[in-house]
């Protein structure tokens, strides 16, 4: 097979400031190791997230000088929740600044003490959220989805059987709602099959539970089901993202991800009664429900970004470039996730830096080796962003222990990734050399972001 | 040429246009129908002159476009985020930045944060948003703005201000322990765009002083406060717009900034604060509202315009040009005997409909009714500030405010002066035929902010 290109070329481009290891030691020791607290022109890949951090089209920037910036009523909000009643058909539509946003609005309505919410498995925010409502978040991944290192055509997808019992357990009354997140970010940008949706629509509807869709990568996962999923190679990707949405009784999205969004996100149901009900919340946090918290500008981006995203030589890219990485660093025997994700590599610490013990965090500091190396930032999802503290102040880790090397959207050529498959081998060659942390500071909540840590060299 | 006035002229040129749909009076009486009579409901095709908000509607200039080329979109540590932070800093003096999508993120934040269930906030009149998130919190807004600025004949020059002995009172009632923050506007808004005095920030600062209350500052509209300040108060004419900012914001303790005001964006705000504890509170609860400290739920282009933004809007031409354009309107329609608020405020004119509607009760909206009909004469979008406005106590009971206002925002650096010709004109006509306006009844009542999506019908 030749060469997946990219199906566009570079209209402007940014420059990264390059530094010595010598300057990163340093700059990680400032930053507590912790890369969040790193300054982006500090790094030289940030693979930190792709979240807000794409490229936007040539496209997308004539629909930023066309944004209608009017208070109320202005034609980019039409031109925005138009595609999206299109491609979900769901009718109504609620932009909120982000993706938290609208899980907050939502959670807030829904959620409360001895609520459960059950997903596939839940994104940081996401859990944050329904903690703060006082609800619990429930995660049943499918067992294929508890093993990086072995690969699964749909890991993602949800456990239909164990979701069933704990309705029976909780009672139905006590679970607002089901959640599928696609793709599966938390446990590695891992597809949820139609297949699953359709079960899982089936169990909600037998106990009358609403379920919602976190659609951040909807594109990414309609792709996998394009490759993978039997009956589904010759459907366009518009046409499976439809069927997709029609499963669900509405959608939580974060435009930063699959509309090649810099910012911006939104709600869509089917219940009129709800969205009145969201509607009263955003006025009050988000803005005035046709705008929402964004210029009309970014409303024009992420209704342009939507249907950029569908193209199917696009996500043939985009879903290959990941593959790409993948494949070199499993030929050089790093221990990451497989098959790739959607989004972003995942490395297994656990395995990579079998030498330290899980409270001494050893996905950050894989994270921390990475940076300190060639300058790329990644981020530890395990159980310094999931761990939580037993009465007696011990720590329950998370069931994995990735770093997500998420991979910006249109941003990095070959080359560039080429040089993280090095810099990854190359730490894999010295990871004896790498020590745990330990945390001097920390918040109550998303404690990821800002937390202070010190290395026990 | 000795006697001839000189004109001020805008200090900056169009340097892109955006196109406007001019609609006919059946197409506008359609439009205003489908929106229940509420101009927020109108679609913004349908408006010919859109001075609904000065709010975010802003022209940005070469230079913040260039800054949203220069948007640095990563996720931690944007370099627009540091720029962001020393332009604040610098230009403010306020010493730690959170930034917020807008400025209701600021507030909710910072209500949050400072106010405990029957605590009291004392402010120079409410604001919709700012009383609401002060309620959620379980807090009450306490009204001590001066009672001139409750008369809009009356032209004291500074309406903005706080009336010290009404504070007195509410310390001496409740105790300082139970005010958290007094909450101080600059221009203030529903008065009409009325500035407050340094002199009498001076003294609040004094007295808060005494009773160890802090001063939050709404400092949206800080620079055209210390325009009136430089152009009306004894000891300020030779200081730049520049010091007197800075000065203002040396007597208060922090502040809540929505940048779609003064500081020129369309998207944008902050929380900034002199406390560290409250700085490190509000950066733990920014991440769950709004997005990691570092951008707020901000596209790191959207920092880098607003820093450009708080930049320019310092400077002395664009702020004379600025509020010489609202006068120039308000003049214009004191021309035309409309009666309006005096003096004439910094974002926008304000006309009172009490006084240009006399035949229709409070409880019949007449400026909600004077805002449809300005529509309908020639397709100007203004904004009900009146008894919609001001919503329901917590008992239920309508709020009647002594103000019952419409107002007419001018975007900053959007509009022409022919344009203004046209708004005073179109106000001068519906005035004629003011006689024949009928009032209107409510048929849709949402629960917060309810002017937002109140539906109304014309009575017959």
């Amino acid at each position: 097979m030749r060469t997946i290109i990219e199906p566009f070329r570079i209209k402007t481009v940014e420059p990264i400031y390059f530094n010595t290891k010598e300057q990163r030691t340093a700059i990680l020791e400032k930053a507590f190791y912790n890369p969040f607290l790193i300054h982006s022109q500090d790094v030289l890949i940030d693979l930190l997230t792709d979240s807000g951090t794409s490229a936007m089209s040539s496209n997308q920037w004539a629909g930023i000088m066309k944004g209608d910036e009017s208070y109320a009523g202005s034609p980019s909000f039409f031109h925005f929740s138009n595609t999206i009643q299109e491609i979900t058909g769901m009718p109504f539509i609620i932009p909120t600044h982000q993706g938290r946003a609208a899980e907050r609005i939502l959670f807030e309505i829904l959620g409360g003490k001895g609520k459960y919410f059950v997903s596939n498995t839940l994104f940081d925010t996401t859990r944050a959220n329904i903690e703060f409502s006082g609800a619990e978040g429930i995660d049943l991944i499918c067992e294929e989805g508890k093993h990086p290192g072995i690969p699964a055509a749909f890991k993602g997808n949800m456990d239909t059987a164990a979701l069933e019992k704990f309705i029976i357990d909780k009672g139905a009354k006590n679970i607002p709602l089901v959640i599928i997140t696609v793709t599966n970010n938390s446990g590695g940008g891992q597809p949820v099959s139609m297949q699953n949706i359709k079960e899982v629509r089936k169990i909600c509807t037998q106990y009358g539970i609403p379920l919602f869709i976190d659609a951040c990568r909807f594109a990414e996962n309609a792709w996998f089901i394009k490759l993978r999923e039997e009956g589904y190679t010759d459907k366009p990707i518009p046409e499976i993202v439809h069927e997709l949405f029609s499963y669900a009784d509405g959608c939580t999205m974060s435009a930063k991800k699959d509309a090649f969004a810099n910012i911006g996100g939104f709600l869509a149901m089917h219940s009129e009664a709800l969205a009145l009900q969201c509607r009263n919340l955003l006025i009050i946090t988000e803005g005035f429900p046709t705008y929402g918290g964004l210029a009309g500008r970014d409303l024009e981006a992420i209704a342009i970004g939507l249907k950029e995203v569908m193209e199917e030589n696009y996500l043939q890219y985009r879903i290959r470039s990941i593959e790409y990485l993948t494949e070199k660093l499993v030929a050089a025997g790093v221990p990451v996730m497989r098959p790739g994700g959607g989004h972003a590599v995942y490395l297994d610490a656990k395995e990579f830096l079998p030498h330290i013990p899980i409270d001494q965090y050893p996905g950050q500091a894989l994270a921390c080796a990475l940076y300190e190396e060639g300058g790329i930032r990644s981020v530890e999802i395990g159980s310094l962003m999931f761990g939580k503290y037993d009465a007696d102040g011990k720590l329950i880790p998370a069931t994995l222990e990735l770093v997500r090397l998420a991979i910006p959207r249109r941003v990095y050529t070959q080359s560039h990734i080429d040089y993280v498959a090095e810099v990854v081998i190359d730490v894999f060659q010295r990871r004896n050399t790498i020590y745990g942390l330990t945390i001097i500071e920390e918040a109550p909540a998303l404690r990821h972001f800002t937390v202070k840590l010190k290395s026990n060299k | 040429m000795k006697n001839v006035k000189r004109s001020w002229a805008e200090p900056y040129k169009m340097k892109m246009v955006e196109l406007l749909k001019m609609t006919t009076a059946t197409q506008r009486k359609k439009a205003l129908q489908e929106a229940g009579y509420n101009t927020f409901l109108l679609k913004s095709d349908d408006v010919y002159i859109d001075l609904l908000t000065d709010s975010g509607t802003s022209a940005m200039s070469d230079r913040q476009w260039a800054g949203m080329m220069l948007g640095d979109e990563a996720y931690a540590g944007s370099r627009n985020f540091y720029h962001l932070e020393k332009v604040v800093k610098d230009i403010y003096g306020y010493k730690y930045l959170i930034p917020t999508h807008q400025g209701r993120g600021a507030e909710n934040i910072l209500s949050k944060i400072l106010i405990k269930k029957g605590d009291i906030i004392p402010g120079n009149m409410y604001f919709t948003t700012t009383r609401l998130h002060q309620e959620l919190a379980g807090g009450k807004f306490e009204d001590i703005i001066i009672d001139e600025a409750h008369d809009p004949e009356n032209e004291f020059p500074f309406k903005g201000n706080v009336d010290l002995s009404k504070l007195e009172k509410l310390i001496e009632k409740h105790g300082a322990k139970k005010i958290p923050y007094i909450s101080i506007a600059t221009s203030v808004n529903m008065a009409g765009g009325q500035p407050i005095s340094m002199k009498n920030l001076k003294d609040l600062r004094t007295l808060t002083k005494k009773h160890k209350i802090r001063i939050i500052h709404d400092m949206t509209r800080v620079a055209e406060n210390a325009y009136f300040i430089q152009q009306k108060e004894k000891g300020y004419d030779k200081k730049s717009i520049k010091e007197i900012v800075k000065e203002i914001n040396s007597y208060t303790d922090g502040a809540t900034m929505s940048a779609k005001k003064d500081a020129l964006v369309n998207i944008g705000g902050f929380l900034a604060v002199n406390e560290w504890d409250i700085f490190e509170e509000a950066r733990n609860m920014v991440v769950v509202y709004e997005g990691l400290h570092t951008y707020g739920g901000l596209a790191g282009r959207d920092m880098e315009a607003m820093a450009i933004g708080i930049e320019e809007s310092v400077s002395a031409g664009h702020i004379k040009a600025r509020v010489g354009q609202v006068i120039y309107l308000g003049n214009k329609m004191m021309d035309y005997n409309i009666p309006i608020v005096k003096p004439i405020g910094g974002h926008g004119i304000f006309v009172d409909a009490k006084k240009f509607l006399p035949h229709i009760p409070q409880g019949n909206f007449p400026a909600q009714t004077l805002a449809a009909e300005l529509y309908l004469d020639a397709g100007v979008r203004t904004m009900e500030r009146g008894i919609v406005s001001a919503g329901r106590k917590a008992n239920g009971e309508n709020y009647f405010p002594k103000l019952e206002l419409v107002r007419f925002t001018i975007p900053r650096r959007v509009y022409t002066q022919a344009h203004m010709d046209v708004i005073a004109e179109s106000a001068a006509f519906v005035y004629e035929r003011r006689k024949k306006i009928k009032g209107m009844k409510m048929i849709y009542e949402p629960k917060y902010l309810r002017f937002f999506q109140a539906r109304f019908q014309q009575l017959k």
